[in-house]
């Protein structure tokens, strides 16, 4: 499953009233660019006055007015640049700040159901790079853009000013100018986003070998990995080849079309002054416009294509928003902690029922052990008797109220999954642990770290519970993590529990030192186990085997071994005996 | 591009190390800077040549002096724009040159270090010194070139206005260099507050990166809110840092602006006097505007090179405490050939043997694996076992030391030496790490299994799923981490990656802790067969596993207690015996036997109830 990503006109709104919120700060930027621009055209158009009273031989004073004009131009220029530069950063910092915050608020409000089936690559990818890139945008792009739109135009603007006929030599470099963006830019978008993806391909391959350091000096894979880094390096070549190439063909174009225009100022102005329509001083000024105008046009060119990727990126992280919720809450509580499943169906893809109608009614804390082969749909049953996913069909009830119609906070408080993963988050122990009860005090916190057994190692820790954990912390042993996350069910209280493999994967060394500690959270409440070992079918109450999408064989371990089914067959292999 | 072999860089300090890539690329940086130098100085000539037009006088119209003088400045302006281009290319490539050597040197050092990489820094940071500080380093290789080519146009400048106005010459000749020097003073207080503002993005990402790897977790039992709240905090953390950044930039701009501008303005009046007097004609006090309009790009170079200069040395001294991490000698120094020769050394002697000829003897615990058996160890501690086997294979620089205990065919695994154990004896362990790329990839680790052999080595690990699950079956990709296999799976293919090794001793940690009984029966079995004659070393407590291998030996407290085979020692009667089976047999294991010690379980899902606690049936 992917996340969804805006299309252009969605975008474009969406930018708009983003942009829109932030009007009177961007009206600022836009009006302090524009008289910085134009106290910045006054140079050229000085030394043309100046030119011309020169060769009409002018007096010294007029010589010292016009230097003085500039002297102050100049300084109001600086003033200006100054206040306008800051301005607009401040801005694009702001409008940033909104739309990342924006964004993970978003993203923590996904439906369960899409946490769960899209997993965290996407919203990893949208999360670091989306974000850094249209950062780059926002902030250096935005400012960047506004600041060559205007100089261009009021350069432009002043030539005509100085010299409407002379002016009109600077439209000769605007075919070629034209001509070239147009290829560039319609190229330009997918090399820079296919240089973008060579280096986080690199950065994957590099963070791979690092995390798997151990593997690779196991097996023996340094040269395999080597070959990776150098073909990913490759790849990384070949796409700053690409993107070289398409400058290439932009940089003369570009550059030449601002060296034609001012040729043909010349040519054109040496006709012109010929006839008496202008003074030599016009042709100067409009000449060092020409030479003044590649740097904004340049610029401007330069950072279109940056704000292509930009927006791709944007598309991306506005995406997230376009997730429709997964359920609506209902009004009614459940009075009865009954779990039950009614003609319960299930499909990722619509017609492919991955289960089929099942009933299954828990008993208010027994321990059930769901069995079966890879693939049966035991952990898409688990997922749905912990309210997850909304059925296809049929019902999963908590005391006769549908498990998808109870508010997030409340389904929490009745059921909870147990997966296999477990991730220490950024923070103390304390933060990771007051996930589960915001309003938890550090006594119930240390009771429930005592009732996982992980009072010991806690007391080691010279700040206790405000120990600083997670990527950049301290590291915890998976052991360690798997205890905290019991705490936390600790402290969830939840009557039922379902557990998915929840430490088949955790090295066989860790395992054993959590039996105590998981005991202690499953006592008193029902237990849903899924499961591979038979050990834990042979300890708990009932055990539901569960084949093709459908419960197959339900009952005790003594029955269902007397029925001398399928299970019994497994068990019978287990025992060799 | 990449280099055949990165080569060997001095790690004494950043300057060496920055030396040494010059070196290698001397003359695509001279080159560079020549061509930058023609950019630069045709840039510079042109207010020169259009000077020279107008004082032609255009009042004649287009006479033949105007139309040559026009031709002139369309030449000279042609050679800018080729100079420029070609100086445009010279130092990219000087840029990915050294950037991608840093990178490939970082890159395959790391593949050397076996885990001492991730006991000395943290994954992110040496992820870092790829991602960004090897480009920094290239920005440096990028910068100098221009940085060469806009000293030449500033000094031919100053010359062409000395020529003209020995004051004017004199004042921007003192001029520029001070407005420089004035800028960066500004520029390193921006340098710190943009890097304090990088730090400060940076724990934001992470934060970010966090909250969505841990939101399973978060929408499961809740918590969100905070965590929002924590990430829209440091947030506003970031947007107050690029605050302090906008108003140093912005003071810089402000000068930039600012400085030249006076510069200029002194220009003009003095220049314009001049004209006035008739010293220099108004063609030449365009030209001269021209000049001081034109060295603001020599000076944006000049602050560009401190700025870059100043990160690039930051990110060598980062790359330089990776480089420095010692390297395990599992691989045999490389003669002289080009890195994809080593794929040889690393290959298996064990590649093509059918037989395996020597014991391993382990002196510590006295434990013996029989040259061409499969023998499985078995222990109440699971680390303990675990441990052994890890040491049996001197994986993990924690056993560097203990290896002159072990012995393959009498001679002690420090003799043989980390490449030779390496060759002969591969460890799989429980949780290894799984790679991007084809599943092909995946398996035939080094390159020489045919398909015929992945395939049957997928049908010992009973891995046929995986390749279902794929699309394109062997060409299928991986993704991170097997992230879209299950865990089972990942284990199933970890296995018939570490079978393909084909090594003459293979030791296997608790390879089937994560599949169900069925297929832990089927991969018991075939991995006999796929083993016959070769030494097979398996820790597991599971009676499936320990059902088909020849000897079983029982370690209590680092040492052997008692060996035999599974049938024989279950039905042993000592002491021993009811050792054995309190650890491999869970329904043997009834609560009396062992009272006041833990249940014994090698690899469990959910506990056994415990009797007094049990709820009440219905």
């Amino acid at each position: 499953m992917r996340l969804p990503v805006v299309d252009n006109a969605l975008l474009r709104k969406r930018t708009a009233e983003l942009l829109l919120a932030h009007r009177r700060a961007l009206a600022a930027v836009l009006l302090l660019h524009s008289l910085a621009a134009v106290a910045g055209l006054a140079g050229p158009w000085l030394l043309g006055r100046i030119v011309d009273a020169v060769v009409q031989g002018t007096a010294a004073q007029f010589v010292d007015r016009a230097a003085l004009w500039l002297l102050g131009a100049v300084l109001a220029q600086a003033v200006l640049v100054r206040f306008a530069q800051q301005t607009a950063r401040v801005l694009g910092e702001s409008v940033f700040a909104d739309l990342r915050e924006d964004f993970i608020t978003t993203v923590t409000r996904l439906p369960l159901s899409t946490v769960e089936r899209a997993g965290t690559g996407d919203l990893l990818g949208r999360t670091t790079n989306d974000i850094d890139r249209a950062q780059h945008s926002v902030r250096f792009g935005v400012p960047r853009i506004l600041v060559a739109s205007v100089t261009t135009v009021l350069t432009l603007g002043a030539a005509v000013v100085v010299d409407a006929r002379v002016a009109a030599a600077l439209l000769v470099g605007v075919p070629l100018l034209v001509v070239t963006a147009r290829w560039y830019l319609r190229r330009a978008t997918p090399a820079y986003l296919r240089e973008s993806a060579a280096y986080a391909t690199l950065n994957g391959t590099i963070s791979e070998s690092v995390e798997g350091a151990r593997t690779i000096d196991a097996l023996g894979l340094g040269p395999r990995r080597r070959a990776r880094i150098d073909s990913d390096l490759r790849e990384a070549f070949a796409a700053e080849s690409r993107t070289l190439g398409l400058r290439t063909v932009l940089f003369p174009g570009m550059d030449l079309s601002f060296v034609l225009p001012v040729v043909a100022t010349v040519l054109w102005g040496a006709v012109l002054v010929a006839d008496g329509q202008a003074s030599l001083g016009d042709v100067a000024a409009v000449a060092v416009y020409a030479l003044a105008l590649s740097q904004p046009v340049g610029e401007l060119i330069f950072w279109l294509d940056e704000i292509q990727v930009g927006a791709t990126s944007l598309a991306r992280i506005m995406g997230v928003s376009l997730v429709e919720p997964d359920r609506t809450t209902g009004s009614a509580r459940p009075e009865t902690e009954e779990i039950a499943a009614r003609k319960l169906r299930y499909a990722y893809r619509q017609g492919h029922d991955v289960l089929h109608s099942i009933d299954l009614d828990l008993v208010p804390g027994e321990r059930l052990a769901v069995v079966g082969p890879s693939g049966a749909g035991k952990s898409t049953l688990g997922r749905m008797l912990a309210g997850i996913h909304p059925p296809t069909g049929g019902t999963v009830t908590v005391g006769e109220v549908p498990l998808v119609d109870l508010p997030l906070d409340h389904l929490r408080g009745q059921v909870a999954l147990v997966t296999q993963e477990h991730h220490v988050f950024v923070g103390t122990i304390a933060q990771n642990l007051r996930l589960a009860d915001q309003e938890a005090d550090d006594a119930a916190l240390a009771a429930a770290m005592s009732a996982v057994d992980a009072d010991a190692w806690l007391a080691t820790l010279p700040d206790g519970l405000s120990t600083a954990v997670g990527s950049g912390g301290l590291a915890l042993s998976p052991a360690q993590a798997q205890q905290v996350a019991l705490a936390r069910l600790v402290l969830l209280d939840p009557h039922t529990l379902v557990l998915d493999e929840a430490t088949s994967l955790l090295d066989p060394r860790a395992a054993r030192h959590l039996e105590r500690s998981l005991s202690a959270v499953l006592r008193g409440r029902t237990v849903v186990a899924i499961a591979h070992r038979l050990h834990t079918a042979h300890d708990a109450d009932r055990v539901a085997v569960v084949d093709a999408g459908r419960i197959t064989e339900l009952g005790s371990h003594a029955e269902l071994v007397a029925a001398d089914g399928e299970y019994a067959a497994l068990w019978r292999l287990w025992q060799q005996e | 591009m990449p280099y055949r072999d990165p080569g060997t860089p001095p790690l004494t300090s950043p300057t060496a190390y920055l030396w040494w890539v010059a070196r290698g690329q001397l003359r695509l940086v001279l080159s560079a800077a020549a061509w930058g130098t023609a950019g630069f100085v045709s840039t510079a000539l042109l207010p020169y040549l259009l000077g020279r037009v107008l004082d032609h006088g255009l009042s004649d119209g287009l006479t033949g002096e105007v139309v040559r003088g026009a031709l002139l400045l369309l030449a000279v302006g042609a050679v800018g724009v080729l100079s420029n281009v070609v100086e445009h290319r010279r130092s990219v490539e000087s840029w990915i040159r050294a950037a991608f050597r840093s990178a490939q040197l970082l890159g395959h050092h790391v593949t050397r270090t076996g885990d001492a990489v991730t006991v000395e820094l943290p994954t992110g940071e040496v992820v870092a010194t790829v991602a960004s500080d090897s480009l920094r380093v290239g920005e440096v290789f990028w910068i100098v070139p221009r940085l060469i080519g806009a000293v030449a146009a500033y000094i031919v400048v100053a010359v062409l206005l000395l020529r003209s106005s020995v004051p004017l010459g004199v004042a921007v000749l003192i001029g520029l260099p001070t407005v420089a020097a004035t800028l960066g003073l500004v520029v390193r207080p921006l340098s710190r507050r943009e890097s304090g503002q990088r730090a400060a993005a940076g724990r934001l990402t992470t934060l970010g990166a966090d909250t969505v790897s841990g939101l399973r977790i978060l929408r499961g039992i809740g918590g969100e809110e905070a965590f929002a709240a924590r990430y829209r905090e440091q947030s506003q953390r970031v947007r107050q840092a690029g605050v302090e950044v906008a108003r140093t930039q912005s003071l810089l701009d402000g000068l930039k602006s600012l400085l030249p501008g006076l510069l200029l303005a002194g220009v003009v009046w003095f220049g314009a006097h001049l004209a006035v007097d008739g010293t220099i004609t108004t063609g030449q006090l365009v030209t001269f505007y021209g000049y001081a309009a034109f060295l603001t790009g020599p000076l944006d170079v000049a602050t560009d090179t401190l700025r870059i200069l100043t990160r690039g040395i930051v990110g060598v001294r980062r790359m330089l405490s990776v480089l420095a991490v010692p390297t395990t000698g599992a691989e045999l120094p490389r003669p002289d050939g080009p890195d994809r020769d080593d794929t040889r050394d690393a290959n298996p002697a064990g590649l093509g043997l059918r037989e395996s000829t020597a014991d391993l003897v382990d002196d510590l615990s006295g434990l013996r694996v029989r040259a061409g058996r499969m023998c499985a160890v078995v222990s109440a501690e699971p680390d303990e076992t675990a441990a052994l086997a890890v040491r049996l294979g001197v994986l993990g620089s924690e056993h560097r030391v203990e290896s002159s205990r072990v012995r393959l065919g009498g001679t002690s695994l420090a003799e043989l030496g980390l490449a030779e154990v390496r060759r002969r004896i591969v460890v799989g362990e429980s949780a290894p790490h799984l790679f991007t790329g084809s599943l092909r990839a995946e398996l035939d680790v080094h390159g020489t299994a045919d398909e015929v052999a992945m395939l049957a080595a997928l049908a010992t690990a009973d891995a046929g799923d995986v390749l279902d699950s794929v699309p394109n079956g062997l060409d299928g990709e991986v993704e991170e981490k097997g992230r879209s296999l299950s865990g089972g799976q990942r284990q199933r293919l970890a296995l018939a990656r570490a079978l393909l090794t084909e090594a003459e001793v293979l030791v296997l940690v608790e390879p089937t802790s994560a599949v169900d009984a069925h297929t832990e029966a089927r991969i018991a079995v075939r991995l006999r067969e796929a083993r016959a004659g070769r030494t097979t070393l398996v820790v597991t407590a599971s009676p499936l596993v320990l059902e088909q291998a020849d000897d079983v030996v029982l370690i209590a407290d680092g040492r052997v207690i008692t060996h035999g085979t599974h049938r024989g020692l279950l039905a042993d009667d000592s002491e021993n015996g009811r050792r054995y089976r309190a650890v491999v047999s869970r329904a043997d294991a009834e609560p009396t036997t062992d009272a006041g010690t833990e249940p014994e379980s090698p690899t469990f899902d959910q506990p056994r109830k415990e009797p007094a606690d049990a709820p009440a049936r219905r």
